[in-house]
């Protein structure tokens, strides 16, 4: 393979406002990078609005549903209803039972809202803290959702704000120790991710216990600082949802004594907010805004940090976050509509996780399930399976550091596919297209062509069929060789009018099996191939 | 690789104090690299996982502690007479009676307190320690992935290749292995059948030298080379066989263990194959609440100990015995207290097993004490380092270097003797397993008598060729099984003498030349 040295890199590196054309194929890049997996009318309703606008109606968190109560074994909530201030009944046995019902309900409702809010980046953005604040589920759900709902209402937020918050999130306190914290046994887990992973990052090695941005001292007077918080409430029977509790007798009342790298500053004992006397601090190393905005260009521009990358456009994203006084929002704005991202070096510059593999077959095609709670449940679950055989379970990243995709050098996004992952994604492309579908409770769920095709431009014109399908599912425009073969195969190798008449007689009898099958299928023939296409794994 | 430095070993081995018999038979110090397989380049390491923290008190159990241990877990234990002894100190799990019978056969070792400093209780991170061999949390390559690196540094451009038809590493089921992790792709291929044909679409695609292009590139790679092993794996299946009639199709473990067998003896080249087996979390209902010699527990160790008992059975039939050896491990052991649900929770240091016909047959290790009061969330301490074992396996069966295996782990190595003479035409011949005989022959100093015995008493005399006893080499108690007993021969004449095992079943007698 080539070594990103000799690939051709970006060409721009201006964050001035993008100027140039405003076509399909810019909006689908933003859509792509923003959303998962965005239909054809949201592209064309985004190339109207133009750039500006569409940025602004992205860059929103609208509230979201709640996990429901679907599994039998559930009996404190009623069926249909949410559990997340229900308590748990008593016994460690029926406790473990309820967690296990509430915890598919979590991961459906966290695999559902990545089906069913799509309009804004929402998601993206609680996917970057997922991996960034990467804490594994709690014991109790309740705190699990506790956590991703703190991510969720944050993820535009104050970032120095988002940080204090999840330090004393109970999921992220039982997840980093520090709920066993205290200044008997300190514990210096967290203590070290807040620098190394959270805030500032670790710089090199510059002598002994000195990472550059903080020491090991500063890990240790840390972990002190944050001592006294533990987590209540787990699992109870009594209190309707787990709670970080402070106790003044086991924080550590010393005053804490910091490195050269804070300015040898000192944090004196104060209680239960002391923690973010801390974290003001460390904010005040503007390090901080570089560490966190380098982590969010890779995660929506690229992985390659060039020398100019690093001298022209990280910068300008830090200095914008601390002249916000760490608002993200101003720096998604600056980032979302500027030259740089619109460069066309970084169209299909990343390899599609596999949460982006899978919503970006189904959702451009309007494809939700509408089963009952239980069926919808259950297939969320099981894509939420699909997506771990395939190396991405959300709410269990397999590491506190998050998915190796998005950190280690050099292969980063290519890491996603492997013998086995290419397999899994390959099998699962066809199986949702010219197979049965996934199996749910007797029914099966799989890509809804007709949807798909009914929302092009013109459904009943084979060349505008396939063009806007690779406007939809390309990064990156294909050559003419492969849409003939992508047309032939609509087509089955028939004159083109030999399509338009079997979609117009759908059209005229939507409801008829009879001329509905035909479209249906060959659209799916189309997809089934697209899926597998190199070109559609990457966005 | 280069080839293993067979003096080298020779001195090691015969550091062992050949009169130090009480307890000789179960170190198995006494194998010496007679018969000793062929070069690395041919040798297999399969490893087998336990995911979840397996109980290692209940599978391995201290027979000097088990007073204690009664007083801490009587409600999971296993009844004192249902143990299978296994020697006087340790027993076995009475469902392991595949394993006991490896171990009699000189099959087995048990290594004792296998853990790390500082044990990390969380499942995850705790098997990302044992998966890359480093305690540092940075660390993403598996310890195999990064010793593959280093001799495979392009990986995976331009494999598979004619030096290198077949993976590196096989991971039976549907995930990679994370030990195979490196530093672009991941060594190990997940194969769920080996017979399954996979025949992946490549619709082609152009490097046009951008990231986009790259990719291209790298996924067209991916699926050639995805088709390729898929192919080489499928036709070594085929061309495979498999002849022992011990597994049973009903345990996941042993129809993978079968289908390793025969990628193996169908001639693939993959070095290393992973597998897996689910369940070993037993926080609760790790026992049957009336019986604790069954329930969730007991299914897991008997699957595993049928599933390798069988593989070993069919790799002797096989006669590629002196090819492979195996490995077990898991994150971590688990409390010695049992809670109150009839089961565990997450410990520290746990037994490995190492099985193959090649193998230090034995123990490592002693046992753990368990005191007799015992804090909640006490553990067994680690004794041995698991870094030790996986760079022992290294150096003893791959051949590495101890200057290329030091880089790879964070702490100075100690090395512990894996690696002993292989069964060889023992396990392959069944009709002459059971005889007795002297080995190296001719033999210059020290050598080793191997023979089989019953539950019975033992006297070995050395004579010469008129029947004279020139001494006793050994006098005592034998378990059943095979037994190596090594003797010196310091100070005789060069020329004929007679080793004659007089057992309470039998008598045998086997010539030894004795030469300068």
């Amino acid at each position: 393979m080539i070594p990103d040295q000799i690939v051709e890199g970006p060409l721009t590196m201006s964050m001035d406002p993008y100027n140039g054309t405003w076509t399909q194929q810019e909006a689908g890049h933003l859509l792509r990078r923003t959303t998962f997996g965005p239909t054809f009318q949201q592209i064309q309703s985004a190339v109207n609005l133009g750039m500006d606008a569409t940025v602004n109606s992205l860059l929103q968190i609208n509230p979201t549903g709640l996990p429901l109560s679907y599994d039998p074994n559930e009996t404190i909530s009623a069926f249909g209803t949410t559990w997340i201030n229900s308590v748990y009944p008593a016994g460690a046995a029926s406790a473990q039972v309820h967690e296990n019902a509430r915890i598919k309900s979590l991961g459906a409702w966290l695999i559902k809202r990545l089906n069913t809010e799509n309009t804004t980046i929402a998601e993206k953005m609680c996917l970057f803290w997922q991996n960034h604040f990467a804490a594994v589920l709690a014991p109790d759900s309740r705190a699990s959702y506790q956590y991703h709902l703190l991510i969720r209402n944050s993820s535009l937020g104050n970032f120095k704000q988002f940080v204090k918050d999840m330090t004393i999130d109970p999921t992220m306190l039982i997840f980093l120790n520090g709920a066993s914290n205290n200044v008997y046994s300190p514990n210096e887990n967290y203590a070290r991710e807040i620098l190394e992973l959270f805030t500032i990052g670790k710089g090199p090695q510059i002598g002994p216990g000195d990472y550059t941005n903080y020491t090991e001292n500063d890990v240790a007077a840390g972990a002190k600082v944050f001592t006294g918080y533990t987590v209540d409430g787990l699992r109870s029977a009594t209190l309707t949802s787990p709670v970080a509790i402070y106790y003044d007798i086991l924080h550590d009342q010393s005053t804490k004594q910091l490195s050269s790298h804070f300015g040898n500053q000192t944090i004196v004992a104060n209680g239960a907010t002391e923690y973010a006397d801390y974290i003001d601090v460390i904010f005040q190393q503007n390090q901080v805004a570089t560490y966190i905005c380098t982590k969010l260009y890779r995660y929506f521009v690229n992985y390659d940090l060039t020398l100019d990358v690093q001298t022209n456009i990280i910068p300008v994203m830090a200095q914008t976050m601390i002249d916000n006084n760490y608002e993200i929002l101003p720096v998604m704005q600056l980032l979302l509509k500027s030259q740089h991202f619109y460069d066309i070096a970084f169209h299909g510059a990343l390899i599609r996780n596999p949460l982006e593999l899978v919503f970006g077959m189904f959702n451009p095609c309007d494809s939700v399930p509408n089963f009952d709670l239980v069926s919808n449940s259950d297939l969320y679950i099981s894509i939420y399976d699909f997506c771990q055989n395939m190396g991405q379970s959300y709410g269990a990243p397999p590491s506190v550091a998050g998915w190796i995709a998005y950190y280690q050098a050099p292969a980063f996004s290519k890491l996603w596919v492997n013998s086995t992952t290419i397999k899994n994604r390959f099998d699962l492309a066809n199986y949702i297209t010219v197979y049965t579908g996934i199996p749910i409770n007797g029914n099966n769920f799989k890509v809804n062509a007709l949807n798909l095709v009914n929302g092009l431009s013109f459904p009943d014109n084979a060349i505008a069929v396939i063009d806007d399908l690779c406007t939809v599912f390309f990064p990156k425009a294909i050559s003419a060789a492969q849409k003939t073969l992508l047309k032939f195969i609509l087509t089955g190798g028939l004159p083109d009018f030999e399509w338009t008449n079997d979609y117009n007689a759908y059209a005229a009898d939507p409801t008829n099996a009879v001329v509905s099958t035909p479209v249906r299928t060959k659209v799916e023939q189309v997809l089934a191939r697209i899926f597998q296409m190199p070109e559609f794994q990457t966005i | 690789m280069k080839r293993r430095n067979f003096l080298r070993n020779m001195t090691l081995a015969s550091l062992a104090t050949p009169f130090a018999l009480k307890g000789v038979q179960y170190k198995g110090l006494a194998k010496k690299l007679f018969n000793y397989s062929k070069s690395a380049e041919d040798r297999v390491l399969v490893i087998v996982r336990l995911n979840g923290g397996n109980d290692g008190l209940n599978t391995v159990i201290p027979l000097d502690q088990y007073g204690n241990l009664l007083a801490q877990r009587s409600n999971v234990i296993i009844p004192q007479p249902n143990i299978i002894q296994v020697t006087p100190e340790i027993g076995f799990h009475p469902v392991m009676t595949g394993m006991k019978n490896m171990f009699n056969d000189g099959n087995l070792t048990i290594i004792q307190n296998v853990g790390y400093p500082e044990q990390n209780r969380s499942h995850f991170r705790s098997m990302d320690i044992w998966s890359t061999g480093m305690t540092d949390i940075s660390e993403t390559r598996g310890w195999l992935g990064r010793y593959l690196d280093s001799v495979y540094p392009n990986y995976p451009n331009d494999y598979p290749n004619a030096a290198n038809p077949d993976p590196f590493a096989i991971s039976m089921g549907s995930e990679v292995s994370s030990t195979c992790q490196g530093l672009m792709s991941n060594f190990s291929n997940a194969i769920n059948d080996p017979f399954a044909a996979v025949n992946l679409l490549n619709t082609g695609a152009v490097n046009d030298g951008t990231y986009f292009g790259s990719h291209m590139e790298y996924l067209s790679i991916l699926i050639d080379q995805t088709n390729q092993y898929a192919a080489t794996i499928n036709a070594a299946a085929n061309a495979g066989s498999s002849l022992s009639s011990l597994y049973d199709v009903n345990n996941p473990l042993a129809v993978q263990l079968r289908n390793v067998a025969k990628m193996i003896s169908g001639g693939l080249k993959t070095k290393v194959y992973i597998l897996n087996i689910n369940g070993f979390d037993t926080h609760d209902a790790q026992v049957d609440a009336n019986n604790t010699m069954i329930g969730n527990h007991a299914d897991l160790l008997k699957k595993l100990s049928d599933a390798i008992n069988a593989f070993q059975n069919d790799l002797g039939l096989l006669g590629i015995s002196n090819r492979v050896a195996g490995m077990t491990f898991s994150e971590f052991g688990r409390q010695i207290a049992s809670n109150a649900s009839l089961g565990t929770d997450h410990g520290e240091a746990a037994p490995m097993f190492l099985f193959g016909s090649c193998i230090n047959a034995g123990i490592i290790g002693s046992n753990p004490v368990i005191p007799s009061t015992v804090n909640s969330q006490d553990a067994v301490p680690m004794q041995i380092d698991f870094r030790d074992i996986y760079a022992s396996i290294l150096k003893d069966w791959f051949e590495v270097p101890e200057i290329e295996i030091q880089p790879l782990f964070e702490q100075a190595i100690t090395y512990y003797q894996v690696l002993g003479a292989c069964n060889v035409g023992l396990n392959e011949l069944v009709e002459e397993r059971d005889k007795g005989i002297v080995y190296p022959n001719p033999a210059v100093n020290n050598a080793t008598v191997r023979f089989k015995c019953h539950n019975e008493r033992v006297k070995i005399e050395l004579l010469d060729l008129n029947g004279r006893q020139i001494r006793v080499v050994f006098e005592g108690d034998l378990t059943y099984g095979i037994q190596n007993i090594p003797f010196e021969l310091e100070g005789l004449k060069s020329g004929q003498y007679f080793v004659v095992v007089n057992k309470e079943s039998a008598k045998e007698s086997i010539a030894l030349t004795k030469i300068q």
